[in-house]
């Protein structure tokens, strides 16, 4: 029996006095991929939000390894191991691409190593690298966030709908990146709106439906779900 | 989900559904999990909800009321008091009330100016964010 190494545990969160998540259970064990998919406003990127402590939840626990870390700083979270890749890529548009790579040595790595492990990665960065990151094309921003995120060396890795106004022949690519880095034993816990790419890469997955955990459990089982969970709403 | 928890400060955690023992996902490297163990372990937990510059911004204006108010009680006491003795001890406990005010004054300065800055660099991120996009978008239009 292992520990997970992040664990939500009956969470109540939201914005202000109104709460978005109703009781979340989530457990995410070393070296999974955990996908949480649902339609838009279902809580997906809250959860993520919490994850990540940069929202505190009202109530329920956030664990590490199985210590209770609710209300940490979220530096500190990030410092530890957790990185979050937001929705809309969360890079800065007015900086270069190195300067973009330069902000992720925060965690004390030094520049020269999160150059090279974001080029050996993402090479068409390489040839990029002193252009402004706001001219870059919608899946080079993306592999930006991605590249920034992974040269932290995280231990557990939050992505927050990396299919976002992409082309699917880019978020295929992209996908693929992420089934490498899933295949080096990261843990992951991936958000989607959209099924079809994430349930081939997921160990496992959950739908998430008006800030509840609907279903989870082994992706074949999830698909099944999905169509009635999307049109249908709670079934 | 099989959680079970015996007090706030020391879950008992078991796995929920299914790890990822069906041995699809590959392990994380166990130093790498070591070592987050580690970080994790070392954490400070606030417990939840700590705005650390609004609450040393309440602390400041806090400690300036209370020395204004120590500063006035000595003014008072000082214009009552009959001995020197009890005047020269009036004129410290002033003074003490005067610095504490002056150290809740610096406090609520720093913290206010800390949040103001704070706030102030989000959103120069947001709009130069803006920016760049309206001029990406600008130029891929001519």
């Amino acid at each position: 029996m292992t520990v997970p190494v992040l664990e939500l545990s009956a969470i109540r969160a939201g914005y202000g006095r109104i709460d978005v998540l109703h009781g979340i259970d989530i457990a995410l064990h070393g070296g999974e991929v955990f996908a949480l998919l649902g339609p838009n406003g279902a809580g997906k990127s809250t959860t993520l939000a919490v994850a990540c402590g940069a929202i505190v939840p009202s109530s329920g626990s956030l664990f590490l390894c199985g210590r209770d870390v609710t209300g940490c700083a979220t530096d500190a979270v990030a410092r530890a191991g957790v990185c979050l890749i937001p929705e809309g890529r969360g890079i800065f548009p007015n900086l270069t691409v190195g300067e973009n790579l330069r902000m992720a040595t925060f965690t004390g790595a030094r520049y020269r190593d999160v150059v090279d492990r974001a080029f050996t990665q993402f090479p068409r960065l390489g040839e990029r690298r002193r252009q402004t990151a706001g001219t870059l094309s919608g899946g080079e921003q993306q592999m930006l966030a991605m590249a920034r995120a992974l040269a932290t060396d995280p231990a557990v890795l939050l992505i927050d709908e990396l299919s976002m106004g992409l082309a699917p022949i880019i978020v295929e690519e992209l996908y693929e990146h992420v089934r490498s880095i899933a295949a080096s034993g990261l843990s992951i816990l991936i958000v989607e709106q959209f099924a079809h790419e994430i349930l081939g890469i997921a160990d496992r997955a959950g739908i998430m439906l008006h800030g509840r955990l609907m279903h989870s459990g082994p992706p074949s089982s999830i698909a099944d779900e999905l169509a009635g969970a999307y049109l249908g709403g709670e079934r | 989900m099989n959680k079970t928890t015996t007090g706030d400060a020391d879950p008992v955690v078991a796995p929920a559904g299914a790890a990822p023992a069906d041995g699809k996902g590959p392990a994380m490297s166990s130093e790498r999990l070591a070592q987050f163990e580690d970080e994790v372990a070392k954490l400070k937990v606030t417990g939840g909800g700590v705005n650390p510059e609004r609450l040393g911004a309440k602390w400041g204006i806090g400690l300036t009321i209370v020395g204004f108010v120590v500063a006035v009680i000595a003014w008072f006491s000082a214009n009552g008091a009959g001995n020197m003795a009890d005047i020269n001890r009036s004129q410290i406990w002033a003074v003490i009330g005067v610095g504490i005010s002056i150290v809740g004054i610096a406090m609520w300065v720093r913290n206010s100016i800390t949040r103001y800055l704070r706030y102030w660099i989000i959103r120069l991120v947001y709009e130069q964010r803006e920016q760049t996009e309206a001029i990406v978008k600008a130029l891929k239009e001519k």
